[in-house]
Formats: C-alpha cells, sequence, structure tokens
C-alpha cells in the first residue's frame, strides 16, 4: 500500500516489487509475537503469510525515488490510453458499487432525474485497470476519474408482503410493500492522466 | 415469511437500452372510457385537461382515445418488448391519471416480479479471480514445504 504525495491517490499493485510491503508484514508479525499470551487471532495455517518475513529497510530518499516511478509509470499509461476495461467503486444510494461499462445497477428508491438523463457519480472510491488500482482515502478526485451513467427505468418494485403474526393472541397484520425503484446502466468510466 | 417461492428474475434491460442512447419503451397506449358513466369522470377531465400535453411530451408513444360503453375505464400500455399492462382508472383524479401515465412510460415493460441481485454486470472480473498469491511481492521467492522443526 503506498501513497501518493496529493493526498487523494493511492496506487497498488503497480511494479509489486517497487513496493516497500515487507515491513509492513513485519512491524505486524511483531505486533503478533508481543502479544502471545492474549492472542485475539488464532495462530493457524492462515493466520500469517506461510512465507518466512523478511525485514528489508529501505531509506526515505528510496522509497520517494520508487513512488515517483510508479507514479510516472501510471500516468504514462493513463495517458497512452493503455489500460484494458476500468472498473471503479462507487458509492451511491448508501452503498458501494463495483461497476464497470455497460453495468447495470437497481437503487431501491427513485431519484431526480428523470428517463434517458445522464448523471454523473462523483464519489468515485476505487478506480482499477488489469494492471493497477487507483485507492482513494477515502475519494478520489473528481478531475482524475468521471463515471457516468443512465437513468433508464424507474420502476416499482413487486408487492412484497410483510406479514407479522403472534401465536396464539389472535394477532396478525398484514401489509404489502411497493417500493419505488430505479434502474441505471453504467455508460463510461474516465481516467484522466492527472496522477500526482 | 420468506419469499423462496415467488417467480424472479435477474436484472436486466431491453436490448441493451441506454448503452448507446436511451429510447422510451412505452410503445402505445389507449384510454377506454365512457362517456357518460360516472367512474369515467376523472378520465373525462384529464383527455380535456392532460391528453394532448402528455401527447406531445413523448413523441415515441401512440396515444389512442376510445370512448366506449364501458362501466370500468382503463388505460392499456403497449411495451417495446411486446408486454401489455392494463390499468384500471375508476374514479380516479386527472392528477392520479397523469402520475400513472408516467409511471407507465418511465417503465420498460418487463414482468414486475421478484429480482434475484440488485446489479447486473457482463464482465464480473477485470483484473481476474483473487487467489491467495495475489499481490504477493516476487521478491518472495517460490513456496516451498516447510520445514519441520526438530522438537
Amino acid at each position: 500500500m503506498i501513497a501518493t504525495g496529493s493526498g487523494c491517490a493511492g496506487l497498488w499493485r503497480a511494479c509489486s516489487t517497487l513496493l516497500p510491503r515487507h515491513r509492513l508484514l513485519f512491524s505486524a508479525a511483531v505486533r503478533a509475537q508481543s502479544s502471545l499470551s492474549g492472542d485475539l487471532v488464532p495462530r493457524t495455517s492462515v493466520s500469517r503469510p506461510p512465507w518466512p518475513e523478511q525485514p528489508t529497510v529501505v531509506s526515505e530518499e528510496e522509497e520517494r525515488r520508487r513512488h515517483a516511478a510508479v507514479v510516472s509509470t501510471v500516468n504514462q499509461r493513463i495517458q497512452r490510453q493503455d489500460f484494458g476495461r476500468l472498473f471503479a467503486v462507487v458509492h451511491f444510494a448508501g452503498r458501494q458499487w463495483k461497476v464497470t461499462n455497460e453495468d447495470l445497477i437497481l437503487i431501491e428508491n427513485q431519484i431526480e432525474a428523470q428517463c434517458g438523463e445522464r448523471i454523473r457519480m462523483e464519489k468515485v472510491l476505487l478506480v482499477g485497470a488489469e494492471d493497477f488500482t487507483l485507492v482513494g482515502r477515502p475519494l478520489l478526485e473528481k478531475e482524475l476519474v468521471r463515471v457516468e451513467a443512465t437513468v433508464i427505468e424507474k420502476t416499482e418494485s413487486w408487492p412484497k408482503v410483510h406479514m407479522r403474526f403472534w401465536k396464539r393472541h389472535r394477532f396478525q397484520r398484514k401489509k404489502i410493500i411497493v417500493q419505488p425503484q430505479t434502474v441505471l446502466r453504467i455508460n463510461t468510466i474516465e481516467l484522466n492522466p492527472r496522477l500526482t | 415469511m420468506t419469499s423462496r417461492g415467488t417467480p424472479s428474475r435477474f436484472l436486466r434491460s431491453v436490448l441493451q437500452n441506454g448503452v448507446g442512447r436511451y429510447i422510451c419503451q412505452l410503445k402505445r397506449i389507449s384510454i377506454i372510457f365512457s362517456k357518460n358513466a360516472q367512474s369515467s369522470l376523472g378520465v373525462r377531465e384529464f383527455i380535456e385537461e392532460g391528453v394532448v400535453d402528455y401527447a406531445k411530451k413523448n413523441p415515441g408513444t401512440v396515444v389512442y382515445v376510445s370512448p366506449q360503453s364501458c362501466r370500468i375505464p382503463k388505460i392499456v400500455a403497449e411495451y417495446l418488448n411486446g408486454n401489455v399492462k392494463e390499468e384500471i382508472v375508476t374514479s380516479k383524479t386527472p392528477a392520479q391519471i397523469s402520475e400513472l401515465l408516467t409511471k407507465l412510460t418511465d417503465q420498460s415493460g418487463l414482468d414486475i416480479i421478484r429480482i434475484r441481485k440488485p446489479f447486473h454486470t457482463d464482465s464480473p472480473s477485470i483484473q481476474g479471480q483473487w487467489h491467495p498469491f495475489t499481490n504477493r511481492p516476487p521478491s518472495v521467492g517460490p513456496i516451498r514445504p516447510q520445514k519441520q522443526d526438530p522438537q
């Protein structure tokens, strides 16, 4: 997990040789050993990685150099549009959706946009291509990524039956709930080379 | 109670609607009412007030107004995928009828039954399925069987 200087975007998985990941693993292992008596996680084959920890010390300057290399590589890829299909994690209607182009999404409410209108989803938490992933802390910048969707249907849910029954008390209530719904089609996920 | 036994479908759209552009799925609407019955009063008012506006606003939809001698006025909506939906508008006000018409216009004509998942995707994975060695630093080297401790 390497974080970029702008404080908005993190790079993941790009040139994973460059990432100073061992330190993280090492610190976690040290913590686990220090609280040996009251371990929350039992020691099994999956609680720790199966390879031995390798403590490596990377100087700050070296780390900065590696970070700049990763950022420039990813920026070049974005400039050349040399990534395949993108996916994004957007926060919409109170939940997070992993979307890609031509996806359908069902929202359990109706939004103000009319059918056929395009909306832009601004809360983008993560954008991933085949070879790199940009992780927001918590959101990605608006200039960096643009996710657009079309409202294609505003409909109603099927009549859900909400039944309450209290046995031996001669009590029952039946309520039929019809919830307004909206179907969205994800049109585009665009990425601008503005990574810093 | 549970709804396992009810008919269900997955989330879908008619013919990739909205990928290039959006097309209103309502093809034809016919308003069937009586010229003198009391139950058609609201429909007659709606035809005087709002039906022309509705037809102008939705040029992709054909609107038929057919007076018949019937007790129950209704609106029959036909969709591009061939589904036909009837709505009964007995003693409804013009505002309620126009609301109903916008609802019918915005729908796609697919069956209104339980939808199993609130999302649909044709490309479920971009970076490949996760496995225990995803994002593993290659400096670690290949995995070997663990050495047994001589204890």
